[in-house]
């Protein structure tokens, strides 16, 4: 059984403590400072309860006053104080919807922020947020109570343009930007006192189908960013880092973070209509509630609503007897025919393979960002791969943070010796310092290569980066003939690094989010490392098709991969045309042909192709490509197909003002919820540092008084009572 | 009827006995805080000079889960502070702790450093831009670092940086400091260069 340790509908007799996907003993002890908080604030509380009886007014005298005493000559950093002053309390509050429909491989999703402002003034929300790395976002709507505005494409400056004109004019609008392929901001402008605006934004995303397993990943907060350079000295938004020389919109990306919320939830509700029977349908971090219907599956939250702390991933399997092996969807726009394929190259048996021996080198990030659950997530997969490596094997282990570190000097033999100087090198790794990437990668790059070893690199990290470009580039200067693989842990890993890394390194991405599910995952990995790959891919289209392609040429594939491509042919198919996939592997060549004669109708394939080929052409400015030349080809791309892009956003302006321009508008930046299992401390480090000794000393010297007086009464009582008796 | 104890009266000398032992309980915790505090100093003075003479990650005292790390002196030797290993309460409340996260002092980053308002590091918000902190570390090497910020934070929204070109040193405490509850917001941080 594969799937043991993680959610599905066919197990709800298990005891309910076992049931919870939280309670693994890694996350007891990410528990226990906030148990010991909570039992040290009680000792007081009683007291603290008297008090309020005895002297009332006093308990309320204290706080409030407490942060009015700042004072502006011992404030060095500007900003920090202009936050400040923007208030302490955000009025703005949020929560997300998600609505997904996925009809066999394409999902079709609704994010619906609701921004609802509970105090007294206009309110502009500003909001970062993830979305999966490869969205394709078509559509924005904003809900003002029973009305709908449709959002419109424009290009980048364009939109900011009317969002701002429309904002200082006092009229309802909103933004959707792109800052990085999986992250964008939600702008939305006067939001009135007490009101509720929804802010739905639709986006589409093919399904990762890898082992015969189809899977949806949701990131729903984000781990805060390494941001390397020089700070520069004007900044472009209110993040809590400076731009700088090297990210130079890191003030856009990073977000305050809080560690616990009253908001910030999350609902789901997901149709999956597979086209096929299922014999699983199951999601690997929330608990979920699995209904069938007519056609397909109902899937929502148990107990409806999850904290926006941890990416959300739905999983479902095919009957292995029912399970596609190609699958072919197509759509017409303005006669334009669009095809999306996917196909499965046949399993084979490897027994008569030859395998080449390997050099293994495993990089693993010990950055601050991974402190807490992700570092025991992370040296324990490592540990399971130095257990999985082969005598004849080599191997090294680096690990980086703010400086890069390799226990040995050059790659050696996977002797019981050395894998378990190795083991033992891990076990003590501590997270700490920042995620300088840079040089650890250079290391395993560059290190000098033997002739005879096919060399491996794993690379196991949260991500939590600025310059991904910077690292795309070096990673594919510098790969030669060596793979590349990465790890993402933790609770939300930057899934856009992962995948783009590993494309650039030729090798495939994991993703590790819980200790329960390191074993499945890494051996799953190890499949992928040891057999041998499928090269030589070629697709091949009937005369006349003249077909646009992305992936232009189809990249070697790893164990349990399908080949997918989306394509924009030049004419319609007749019947009689097809596409013919081939390829190579050690056990021999293979081969498939799928007719394209029946035409259909599966809406968002045009948009998918599109998404591809504004990746592509971003891909090739980074490889030397004009840039002028390439925003052009990008704007002209995402004009016709309505995305968001780089240089392309989506607003939506209501017509008629409502905030009279005599009325302030407060900038409230929305904070984003902390990683699950991450300590803030770790990362901003601020941890608790004061104690109770004057509450204390307070509180005592208001009992003792309490007394005295209440002594000083009796006594004046006793007398008066002696004096009515003696009368 | 004059047999009947006043029910008011016993009432009474229950509460008051009641508010006594309270009052001198809650004073008695407000002067065992620093009265531990300053306790915690002294032994751990002395664990300081053991480990000088080479003895490795010594403890305080026998059960302790955590070990000095550096030794801090300011204004003269007027605050002389044991640095210990960790930010959780538990270390807090004997010395100030370096924050596992960040780089050890002496090394390229940000050195973090935090301690409570009331009792370590009190004497925070009477330093001034320009002033010079020294740090020792166990195996005996002496960084001095000069102050070059001082600022008022909200935690919820700042953050400290752990990655900076040269090192660093951030020493941090609740703001304000004349403030009674514990738990707020607001963090004071000075922010210091290391000279040599």
């Amino acid at each position: 059984m594969e799937y043991r340790a993680i959610w599905d509908k066919r197990r709800p007799s298990m005891p309910k403590s076992c049931w919870h996907p939280r309670l693994p003993a890694e996350n007891w002890r990410n528990r226990m400072p906030e148990l010991f908080k909570r039992r040290s604030s009680w000792p007081w509380l009683a007291p603290g309860m008297l008090l309020c009886l005895i002297v009332p007014g006093l308990a309320g005298a204290v706080p409030d006053t407490q942060y009015d005493d700042l004072r502006p000559g011992q404030m060095q950093s500007g900003t920090l104080l202009m936050r400040m002053q923007a208030g302490y309390r955000i009025a703005t509050r949020m929560n997300t919807d998600i609505e997904l429909k996925v009809s066999g491989l394409v999902a079709r999703v609704s994010v619906r922020q609701k921004f609802l402002n509970d105090g007294p003034e206009w309110v502009e929300g500003v909001y970062v947020f993830p979305l999966p790395d490869d969205a394709a976002v078509d559509r924005l709507r904003m809900h003002i109570g029973k009305r709908v505005i449709e959002g419109e494409i424009r290009e980048k400056e364009q939109a900011r343009k009317e969002y701002e004109q429309a904002r200082s004019t006092g009229k309802k609008a909103s933004l959707v930007e792109h800052r990085r392929a999986n992250l964008f901001t939600t702008s939305v402008a006067n939001i009135g006192p007490g009101e509720e605006i929804t802010i739905e934004i639709e986006y589409l995303q093919i399904l990762k189908y890898d082992e015969g397993t189809f899977s949806l990943r949701f990131p729903l907060t984000l781990t805060p960013r390494f941001i390397p350079g020089a700070p520069l000295p004007s900044r472009k938004g209110s993040g809590w880092a400076p731009d700088t020389t090297r990210v130079s919109d890191a003030s856009l990306i990073t977000p305050p973070v809080v560690a616990k919320s009253e908001d910030h939830k999350v609902t789901l509700s997901a149709n999956i209509n597979a086209g096929v029977p299922l014999e699983i349908v199951a999601s690997r971090y929330h608990p979920i509630d699995v209904q069938e219907t007519d056609d397909g599956y109902r899937v929502s939250l148990m107990n409806n609503t999850a904290p926006l702390d941890h990416d959300l991933e739905l999983l479902w399997r095919p009957v292995p007897t029912a399970a596609p092996r190609a699958m072919i969807f197509s759509e017409l726009i303005e006669d334009d025919p669009y095809v999306l394929l996917i196909l499965l190259p046949p399993n084979e048996s490897t027994t008569n393979a030859v395998v080449m021996p390997r050099e293994l080198i495993f990089v693993i990030d010990t950055s601050g960002s991974m402190h807490g659950a992700s570092i025991n997530q992370a040296k324990r997969a490592l540990i399971l791969a130095l257990d999985g490596l082969k005598p004849t094997d080599r191997f090294n282990v680096i690990q980086f943070n703010s400086t890069t570190h390799s226990i040995f000097s050059v790659s050696v033999a996977a002797d019981t010796r050395r894998v378990r100087t190795a083991k033992a090198y891990v076990r003590g790794l501590k997270a700490n310092g920042g995620t300088n990437m840079r040089p650890a990668l250079e290391k395993a790059l560059r290190a000098t290569t033997t002739k005879t070893h096919l060399r491996q690199i794993i690379f196991i990290t949260d991500g939590s980066v600025g310059n991904e470009q910077e690292l795309y580039t070096l990673i594919e200067q510098n790969l030669a003939q060596a793979r590349l693989f990465t790890v993402g842990i933790g609770s939300a890993p930057n899934g856009w690094f992962m995948r783009k890394a590993a494309e650039a390194g030729r090798g495939t991405y994991t993703h590790i989010s819980a200790l329960h599910e390191i074993d499945e995952k890494m051996e799953r990995l190890f499949r992928k490392l040891e057999k041998p790959q499928i090269t030589d891919i070629e697709v091949e289209w009937s005369d006349g098709l003249k077909p646009i392609t992305y992936p232009e040429t189809v990249p070697d594939l790893y164990a349990g991969e399908p080949v997918i491509v989306k394509a924009r042919l030049k004419n319609r198919p007749r019947s009689g045309d097809f596409v013919r996939i081939s390829g190579d592997s050690a056990g021999g060549s293979w081969g498939g042909e799928l007719s394209l004669a029946e035409f259909g109708d599966s809406s968002g394939v045009a948009a998918l192709w599109a998404r591809a080929r504004i990746e592509k052409l971003l891909d090739d400015e980074r490889r030397g490509t004009d840039p002028a030349e390439t925003r052009a080809a990008v704007v002209a791309t995402a004009l016709e197909h309505h995305l968001v892009s780089k240089f392309t956003s989506l607003v939506a302006v209501d017509k008629t003002p409502v905030r009279s321009l005599s009325a302030n508008l407060n900038k409230e930046q929305m904070p984003n919820l902390m990683p699950y299992g991450q300590s803030q401390q770790a990362i901003f480090g601020f941890p608790a540092t004061a104690t109770h000794a004057p509450m204390y000393r307070m509180t005592g010297i208001t009992c003792l008084l309490a007394a005295l007086l209440l002594l000083a009464w009796m006594r004046m009582g006793g007398s008066a009572r002696e004096f009515s008796a003696a009368s | 009827m004059n047999f009947r104890p006043p029910l008011k009266a016993r009432a009474s000398r229950i509460i008051v006995t009641c508010l006594l032992c309270l009052g001198f309980w809650q004073f008695g915790q407000g002067a065992y805080i620093p009265a531990k505090a300053w306790v915690a100093q002294e032994l751990m003075q002395r664990a300081w000079r053991r480990a000088e003479t080479g003895e490795e990650q010594a403890a305080p005292w026998p059960w302790a889960d955590t070990f000095p790390i550096a030794r801090m002196t300011v204004k003269g030797g007027d605050i002389d502070l044991i640095i210990l290993e960790g930010g959780s309460g538990r270390t807090l409340a004997f010395a100030p702790g370096h924050m596992s996260a960040s780089v050890l002092p002496g090394e390229i980053g940000n050195t973090i450093i935090a301690g409570h308002r009331d009792t370590h590091f009190q004497f925070l918000q009477y330093m001034k831009k320009g002033e010079s902190i020294l740090l020792e570390t166990t195996e005996g090497r002496k960084y001095l670092y000069q102050v070059t910020g001082i600022d008022v934070v909200d935690s919820r929204r700042g953050s400290l940086v752990l990655d900076t070109e040269s090192p660093m040193l951030s020493l941090v405490t609740c703001y304000p400091f004349a403030a009674h509850e514990a738990g707020g917001p607001m963090r004071y941080v000075v922010t210091a260069t290391m000279l040599f």
